[in-house]
C-alpha cells in the first residue's frame, strides 16, 4: 500500500490529461468538419476557419498543463525522485484534477459544435467573425474556471 | 473623439460634368453617397448606359481572374503581399492599360485553350476506359475485329461471365451440336482454387444464330460488355496503339496547360489592374446612379465628415463653376451612418468596437472607454516579459520592413504592438520570462528578476486573483457609470438612478464593506459600504416595482430585481479567467523550459534538442496564448462590458472608394 497515494495522484494526473485532450480532439474534429465544408465554397476562408476551429482546443492544454503541474507537485520532472504521499493525500490530488478533466472533456465537445456553428456563420456573413469568435468563447469559460478550480485545489494540497 | 460628425451634402451639377464630378468624389473616399430612397428611382440614362457598357467588361475581367489566376505564379510572397508589396498605380495610368490592353482577344485566346483543354480531356477519358477494357482482353486470340466488324458469316461477343457459369454454358452450346462446328468458346483463363467473382469469356458464332446464342447467353448469364467499334487488331496491338494515343493526349493536354501558364504569366498582372479599374467605375456608376437628373442637371446626395467637406467643396468648384454644395447637418429623425474617429493611440482598438457593432451616429462610441482595459486584460493573459519582447519586435520587423501597409491591416497590427508593452510590463511584475527561463537556466538573474516583482501568482495565486476581480468590479462599475452617464444625457434621471446608479452603490458598498470587516480598510468604510450597500438596495427595490400598481406584484418585483445581483455575482467571478489565462502561459513556458531540460541531458546531441524543444516550444505557446488573450480580454468587453450600456446597432460610414483588391490605386 505504501504507493497508493502516488498511484492515485497519478490517475489523477492521467485523467486531466486524457479526458481533456479527448475532448478537445473531437471538439476540433467537429469545428473541423464544418471548416472543411465552408472552405469548399471559398478557400479563402482558411485562416478565418482555422481560428474557430483552434479554439476548442485549449481544454487539452489545460489539461496537460494540470497534469504537468501534479507530476512536479509529486517530483516526477527532473531527477528528484518521488515525494512521499499518504493515500489520503493521493487522493486529494485526484480530485483536485476532476474538474478540469470533467469540465474540460465536455466543454470541449460543446465549443466544438458552437465553433461549428460559427464556422457556418462565417461562410455566409464572413464580416461577423467577431462574434463567431466569440460564441464559442463563451463556452470556454467553463473550463477556464474549472481550471482554475483546479490550479486553486492543487495549490492547497500539502505534500512532502 | 468618438463618432465623427457628419453633414449631409446635396450637390447640384451639371450632366457634362457628371463623370469628372463622380471621379472627384470616388477619390476622396469621404463621400457616402445616400439612395434617393424612392422605390422606383429611375436611374439617369447616361449612368445607366455607362454601367451596362462596365458590367459587360467586367464579366470578362471575372472571367480571366478566375480562370487565369490558378494558374499565375506570383513573383513576390503572399504574405508580401498581404502586407502591402503591391504595385501602385494612378487611375489615369490604369485608364491608359485600359485603352491599349486587348481583353477581348485574352479573353478570346483563353477561351479557345479551355476549350481544347476540355475536348483533350474528354477523348483521353475515352481512351482510358478503352485502354482498360483492353487489358482483360489478351486471352482472346483474334484480331478483334471478329467482335466488332465480324465476317461475312461470322460475328462474336465479348462478356463477363460467372466461372460456375462456364460449364452451363459449354453444355447448352454443346447440345446445340448442330451448331456447334461453327461456334467457339473462348473462356479466360483462371485459377480453380481462388475463383474469381467474374471472368471474361468470348463466344464466336455464326450470323444465323445469332437470336439462339443470345438466348444461351442470356440463360446462362453471360452479359455481353460493349467493344469499342474502334477495336480492330488483336487486344496486344491495340493495347500497345492506345498506349501511343494516351501518351499524344497526355502531352497535349500539358502543352495546354503550359499555354495557360503562360497566359496566366502574361496577363494576370494587367488583368488584376484592370480588376481594380473597372471595379472602381462599377462602384462609381452605382454610386451616382442614385442621384437624381432634370433635362441638364444632376442631384446627388451623400454623407461626408464634417472635417473633409471644405476639401470636397474645393475639388468640385476645380472641375466646374456650375455647380450648388449644399451642407447640412442631419435632422433628427435621420439615422446617418457611424465612422469612427479616434486618435492614434485609440484608433487600433476601433476593430474591437467594429467587431460587435458600430455604434449608433448619436451613441456613444466605447472605443476609448474599452481601450485602457483591453490593452491591461491582454497584457495580464498573455502576462510573459519574453513573450511582449518576441511579439514587439517582430511587429517592429514589419513596419520597418513593409512600409505600404494597408491601413486596416496596420491598425490591426499596431493593436497586438500596443498589447505586446503590457504583456511586457506584466511579465516583469509577475516574474515570467520564457515561462520560468530565469530559473530554470539564468540564475544569475534572479535577484533582479525578484526585485521587479510584484505579485507571484506561482506562489500566491489568490493575490492575483483579488486583483483580477478588482479589475472586474472597476471595468463593470465604469460600465455602469457609462449608461448613467448616456441617460442622464438624454434627460431619463430617473432611468439613470433606478438601473444603473443604484447597483453601483449596492456593488461598491457591498465590496468597501466586505474589505473593512477583513481588515484592509479603516473601520469606517464598513458604515459607509454598508449604508452605500442599502440605498442602493432600496432603490433598485422600489425601482422594479414602478409603474406596477399591485402592491404585492411591487414586492415580488423588487426582490426578483435583487435576486439579479446574482448575475453581477457571476460578472465579477468572470474576470478570474485574468489569472486563469495567465497562469496557464506561465505554466506551460515552464513545461516547455522543464522538458528541454530534460532533452539537455541527452548525451552529444541534448543540447540542440534541447533548443528545438525550447524556442518551438515557446513559439506554439505564444501562438496558442495570443488567441485566448486576445479572445477572452475581448469577451469581457462584449458580454460584461457592453452588457452594461452598450447596443451598437449603427450602420457602419461605407464612402465611395477605388477598389484596391489587387494594387494600391492613388488617385
Amino acid at each position: 500500500m505504501e504507493y497508493l497515494g502516488l498511484s492515485l495522484a497519478l490517475f489523477g494526473a492521467a485523467l486531466a490529461a486524457a479526458l481533456a485532450g479527448i475532448g478537445s480532439a473531437i471538439g476540433i474534429g467537429i469545428a473541423g468538419g464544418a471548416a472543411a465544408g465552408v472552405m469548399t465554397e471559398d478557400p479563402n476562408k482558411f485562416g478565418s476557419c482555422l481560428i474557430l476551429q483552434a479554439l476548442p482546443g485549449t481544454q487539452g492544454i489545460y489539461g496537460l498543463l494540470i497534469a504537468f503541474f501534479v507530476l512536479n507537485k509529486l517530483g516526477l520532472l527532473g531527477g528528484a525522485g518521488a515525494v512521499a504521499l499518504n493515500w489520503n493525500q493521493g487522493l486529494q490530488i485526484l480530485a483536485s484534477c476532476l474538474p478540469i478533466a470533467v469540465v474540460g472533456w465536455y466543454s470541449a465537445i460543446w465549443q466544438g459544435r458552437t465553433s461549428a456553428a460559427s464556422i457556418q456563420m462565417i461562410g455566409k456573413k464572413p464580416e461577423a467573425m467577431g462574434k463567431a469568435i466569440i460564441l464559442p468563447a463563451m463556452v470556454e469559460t467553463y473550463a477556464v474556471l474549472a481550471l482554475l478550480t483546479s490550479i486553486l485545489m492543487l495549490m492547497g494540497v500539502q505534500v512532502g | 473623439m468618438g463618432v465623427a460628425r457628419l453633414k449631409k451634402a446635396e450637390l447640384y451639377y451639371h450632366k457634362s460634368v457628371h463623370e469628372q464630378i463622380a471621379a472627384a468624389l470616388q477619390e476622396t473616399g469621404a463621400c457616402q453617397i445616400i439612395s434617393s430612397g424612392e422605390e422606383n428611382h429611375q436611374r439617369p440614362s447616361d449612368i445607366e448606359a455607362l454601367i451596362s457598357k462596365n458590367d459587360e467588361i467586367l464579366a470578362d475581367v471575372r472571367y480571366l481572374t478566375r480562370t487565369l489566376t490558378p494558374h499565375y505564379v506570383d513573383p513576390v510572397p503572399a504574405l508580401d503581399r498581404m502586407l502591402g508589396e503591391r504595385p501602385e498605380v494612378t487611375m489615369a495610368e490604369l485608364e491608359e492599360l485600359a485603352a491599349k490592353t486587348n481583353l477581348k482577344a485574352v479573353c478570346d485566346n483563353t477561351r479557345a485553350v479551355e476549350h481544347e483543354t476540355g475536348e483533350v480531356r474528354l477523348k483521353l477519358s475515352d481512351a482510358r476506359n478503352t485502354a482498360s477494357i483492353l487489358s482483360s482482353l489478351g486471352f482472346f486470340p483474334y484480331p478483334l475485329s471478329v467482335i466488332t466488324e465480324g465476317t461475312k458469316t461470322l460475328t462474336g461477343l465479348i462478356g463477363t461471365i460467372k466461372p460456375e457459369n462456364v460449364g452451363g454454358i459449354r453444355a447448352a452450346l454443346g447440345d446445340f451440336s448442330k451448331y456447334a462446328q461453327d461456334t467457339e468458346l473462348i473462356v479466360a483463363p483462371f485459377s480453380e482454387k481462388e475463383k474469381p467473382a467474374e471472368v471474361y469469356a468470348a463466344l464466336i458464332y455464326s450470323r444465323s444464330i445469332e437470336d439462339e446464342i443470345r438466348d444461351i447467353c442470356a440463360k446462362n448469364s453471360l452479359s455481353p460488355i460493349e467493344v469499342p467499334s474502334s477495336l480492330t487488331g488483336t487486344a496486344d496491338e491495340e493495347k500497345e496503339r492506345f498506349a501511343g494515343i494516351i501518351s499524344e493526349l497526355e502531352a497535349k493536354e500539358a502543352e495546354l496547360a503550359g499555354k495557360l501558364d503562360a497566359l496566366a504569366q502574361e496577363n494576370v498582372p494587367a488583368v488584376q489592374k484592370l480588376s481594380d479599374y473597372y471595379n472602381s467605375l462599377s462602384a462609381r456608376y452605382n454610386g451616382t446612379a442614385m442621384s437624381d437628373e432634370t433635362d441638364s442637371v444632376m442631384l446627388t446626395r451623400f454623407w461626408v465628415p464634417t472635417d473633409r467637406a471644405d476639401e470636397i467643396r474645393q475639388k468640385i468648384e476645380a472641375i466646374s463653376p456650375e455647380t450648388e454644395l449644399t451642407l447640412d447637418d442631419p435632422s433628427p429623425d435621420e439615422e446617418p451612418p457611424s465612422l469612427l474617429n479616434n486618435g492614434n493611440m485609440v484608433r487600433p482598438f476601433n476593430i474591437l468596437t467594429e467587431l460587435y457593432s458600430s455604434p449608433k451616429y448619436r451613441g456613444i462610441d466605447p472605443t476609448p472607454l474599452l481601450a485602457p482595459f483591453f490593452w491591461i486584460f491582454f497584457g495580464m493573459c498573455l502576462g510573459d516579459a519574453g513573450y511582449g519582447i518576441v511579439v514587439f519586435g517582430l511587429i517592429m520587423f514589419v513596419f520597418r520592413k513593409y512600409k505600404k501597409i494597408a491601413p486596416g491591416v496596420k491598425d490591426f497590427i499596431t493593436l497586438f504592438l500596443f498589447c505586446s508593452v503590457s504583456t511586457f510590463i506584466y511579465g516583469v511584475i509577475s516574474g515570467s520570462f520564457f515561462g520560468n527561463f530565469i530559473d530554470a537556466f539564468l540564475p544569475p538573474l534572479i535577484p533582479l528578476k525578484n526585485a521587479l516583482m510584484l505579485v507571484d501568482p506561482m506562489t500566491n495565486p489568490m493575490q492575483v486573483l483579488g486583483i483580477s476581480l478588482l479589475l472586474g468590479v472597476i471595468h463593470l462599475m465604469f460600465g455602469l457609470l457609462i449608461a448613467a452617464y448616456d441617460k442622464l444625457r438624454h434627460g431619463e434621471i430617473i432611468d439613470a438612478v433606478g438601473n444603473d446608479i443604484s447597483w453601483f452603490l449596492l456593488i461598491v458598498g457591498l465590496c468597501l464593506y466586505g474589505v473593512g470587516l477583513g481588515g484592509m480598510l479603516p473601520p469606517h468604510f464598513v458604515q459607509i459600504g454598508g449604508a452605500m450597500a442599502i440605498i442602493g438596495a432600496v432603490i433598485i427595490f422600489i425601482y422594479a416595482g414602478k409603474g406596477e400598481p399591485n402592491y404585492i406584484k411591487k414586492v415580488i418585483n423588487g426582490f426578483l430585481a435583487l435576486y439579479g445581483s446574482t448575475s453581477y455575482l457571476g460578472d465579477i467571478l468572470s474576470y478570474s479567467r485574468l489569472l486563469a489565462l495567465g497562469f496557464g502561459s506561465a505554466v506551460i513556458g515552464m513545461v516547455i523550459n522543464l522538458l528541454g531540460g530534460l532533452a539537455a541531458d541527452i548525451p552529444y546531441v541534448g543540447w540542440l534538442i534541447a533548443v528545438v524543444v525550447i524556442v518551438g516550444g515557446h513559439i506554439f505557446s505564444i501562438a496558442i496564448n495570443i488567441l485566448g488573450s486576445f479572445v477572452h480580454p475581448l469577451r469581457l468587453q462584449y458580454v460584461e462590458f457592453f452588457g452594461k450600456f452598450y447596443n451598437g446597432g449603427g450602420e457602419p460610414f461605407t464612402p465611395l472608394t477605388l477598389s484596391q483588391e489587387f494594387v494600391n490605386v492613388k488617385a
